[in-house]
């Protein structure tokens, strides 16, 4: 086993690996750029090391730094987390040549699976059924215009590096095309050091389901059942669970051994996520392979009883699936929401900033994976998750009244947070049906706002707090009027000054 | 004691009386009795009657929010609001308009160079924060008169990306 694992990441999911590392007995080391200086995953690792500037690309991407610091701490593996360096073949091949554990799939599989286009073809040959699209990447605009009209509108650019939703533009009709496909390029050359873009067929109100597969480096393979992930927003998933209301056991099934098959097909090892698309027809069309923990793994977790992080050390480190698929049962219902730094009000309009308040939900069934605390800037460079929300319960009812409730007790204040939003959602009677489409929220939700019960009287409370806090200034701070103004003392607040709140230094044009 | 809040753009006044260890709230013609205590820095508990509530306060420079069951409420002390922003979108409505990023971020492109025309929801420039493109849209029929940016440049929400000269409505087309 190793003793020592560098993350190669950030936020929540770094917090996450540092947890399993901790009860592991495994010492961990923390990279940070510039603005991550004070970031929880810095505060929790046992050895942390400056990577560089703010920019992802000069930080949390820079393969030489990165093993660099690896070399320095004497860390033997690298836990590339999700995003980033996650499905970089490149820098999975650095790390074998380096004689560093990557603590993911190998390179080989990475690079065949992190090629969108090759993975179709290796699935399509596997005899896995794939969406319509094209099967190589365009040279220039009129072969994407040709395509795009052989397809049929509306068809979607995605990445060929991508996941995450970056890169991904959906074309209704011919004119929106070659800004789309532009807009793409630029955004996926950002995310992924990749602007490769093609085009698929886009599937209208599909579910999308996930298979999650673990498999060691013995060719043992199972997979841990599925995870619903409709309810999408900039297709990117917000609220995940499992298991999937669409699906039946035998549907289940035969999902679950088509994503054994295209993981043995591309000859992959360690965790990985075969997405899928299933149509109204219960029809499903092998979508991608993520090659990487997903953000989403923690409804696994819950229903399956195992830890995922360290089922993926467990087989770095070489040791075989201790479990067979016949082992594996779901117990229960959970879900996810992912709790992110945006205003749904506004377009889902990703906002940095401070979070002057934080008070997060606790009780039987609820876990907080968090990578933010009151007091932290959060900051404008990467991707704005703060936290994932996810709640176990008996039943799927169950889960749901668990959710609204822990999402009731959550408070974030200083910047935008989805939570009021969230509760919509899944109090939602289409949710609490199980009628989850990736429609969801552009059909339910495109105008939403803050449904304000109780207003009047909330208003008036509001008031009465303000009123209450202007008298503390010149009384005790229990409130007491009859304390003598000796007790006077200036609120930090007020001398912290907007310097601090929305002054970055870094904005400075 | 008597306060003058702007919560959620309403004028409130409130005359606040002392009671032994509760308060007595007078607003207009209604009275109300709370007892209320500051549980933590950012945290007050309240009792009205017998019913209770907990809320949770962040404060800025001049203004703060109060979070109550879900719902924030934006408090701005009266005398401090004099000035503030209202005054400054109702100078924006007359003709210039000065176009600012939504969010933090960073210039990806700008879209149009200073004496362009431009149409309602043409692209002015695209913004990039947390990874995703914003563009940035004018609000009507314009002409660009200024830009004080360069892609690449960091903005926040506060400084101008460009001015507009936005044309009257139902003038020329």
């Amino acid at each position: 086993m190793f003793e020592k694992i560098l993350i190669a990441n950030r936020g929540e999911i770094a917090v996450r690996i540092i947890r399993a590392c901790r009860e592991m007995g495994i010492r961990t080391v923390a990279v940070y750029s510039e603005v991550d200086r004070t970031a929880l995953h810095v505060q929790q690792a046992d050895e942390a090391v400056a990577i560089g500037p703010p920019p992802a690309s000069e930080s949390y991407l820079s393969t030489d730094r990165i093993i660099q610091a690896a070399r320095a701490t004497g860390a033997q593996a690298i836990h590339p987390g999700y995003g980033f360096l996650a499905e970089n073949d490149d820098f999975a091949r650095l790390c074998e040549k380096e004689n560093l554990v990557f603590i993911g799939p190998n390179s080989t599989a990475l690079c065949l699976v992190g090629d969108k286009i090759r993975a179709r073809q290796t699935m399509e040959k596997a005899g896995i059924p794939i969406t319509p699209g094209m099967k190589s990447i365009p040279s220039n605009l009129a072969e994407s215009v040709e395509a795009a009209g052989a397809l049929g509108y509306p068809v979607i650019v995605k990445a060929s590096a991508g996941g995450g939703g970056k890169g991904m533009r959906i074309v209704a009709e011919e004119k929106d095309l070659k800004p789309a496909l532009e807009a793409g390029m630029r955004e996926a050359k950002a995310a992924f050091g990749d602007e490769s873009v093609y085009l698929e067929k886009y599937l209208e109100e599909p579910r999308h389901v996930e298979i999650q597969v673990l498999a060691d480096n013995y060719g043992n393979t199972v997979h841990l059942f599925e995870r619903e992930c409709s309810i999408q927003r900039r297709h990117q998933k917000i609220i995940e669970e499992t298991p999937s209301p669409a699906l039946d056991p035998d549907l289940r099934n035969r999902m679950g051994e088509a994503a054994k098959r295209a993981v043995r097909a591309a000859g992959y090892n360690n965790a990985g996520t075969v997405e899928f698309l299933l149509d109204k027809d219960k029809n499903f069309y092998f979508l991608e392979v993520n090659a990487r923990l997903q953000v989403e793994h923690p409804v696994t977790e819950l229903v399956t009883g195992l830890d995922l992080v360290r089922q993926q050390i467990l087989i770095a480190s070489g040791e075989k699936l201790a479990f067979g698929q016949e082992d594996l049962r779901q117990s229960g219902h959970a879900i996810e929401c992912r709790i992110y730094a945006e205003d749904p009000a506004k377009g889902f309009l990703p906002s940095a900033g401070r979070i002057t308040f934080l008070r997060e939900p606790s009780g039987p069934g609820v876990r907080v994976d968090s990578g933010v605390y009151a007091g932290w800037d959060v900051p404008i460079y990467y991707d704005p998750i703060l936290a994932k929300l996810i709640v176990w319960g008996e039943t799927r009812d169950t889960a749901c009244r668990r959710m609204a409730r822990a999402l009731d007790d959550y408070v974030i204040l200083g910047i935008p947070s989805g939570l009021s939003f969230l509760k919509d959602a899944i109090n939602h009677p289409e949710f609490r049906a199980g009628r989850t489409t990736t429609a969801f929220i552009p059909k339910y939700f495109r105008d939403w706002k803050k449904t304000e019960k109780e207003k009047e009287d909330q208003g008036r409370l509001a008031l009465t707090v303000a009123a209450f806090d202007e008298i503390r200034k010149t009384t005790g701070p229990d409130g007491s009027p009859a304390r003598s103004s000796r007790r006077e003392r200036p609120s930090p607040w007020r001398s912290l000054g907007r310097w601090r709140i929305g002054g970055q230094s870094h904005h400075g044009v | 004691m008597e306060f003058e809040f702007l919560i959620g753009g309403s004028d409130r006044k409130v005359l606040v009386e002392p009671k032994e260890k509760t308060f007595l709230f007078h607003e207009g013609a209604d009275t109300w009795e709370a007892d209320i205590r500051f549980v933590s820095e950012n945290a007050v508990s309240l009792l009205v009657g017998s019913r209770t509530y907990t809320a949770y306060i962040s404060r800025d420079r001049d203004s703060m929010i109060v979070h109550l069951n879900g719902a924030d409420y934006v408090v701005a002390k009266r005398d401090e609001q004099a000035g503030g922003s209202s005054a400054r979108e109702d100078k924006e409505l007359a003709g210039k308009v000065r176009i600012k990023a939504p969010m933090p971020g960073k210039v990806i492109k700008v879209a149009v160079a200073e004496g362009d025309e431009v149409r309602k929801n043409q692209t002015l420039a695209i913004v990039e924060a947390m990874k995703m493109e914003n563009e940035i849209k004018s609000p009507g029929e314009a002409v660009v008169t200024k830009i004080f940016v360069a892609p690449g440049a960091l903005v926040d929400s506060e400084n101008p990306l460009l001015e507009l000269e936005v044309k009257a409505h139902h003038s020329g087309t």
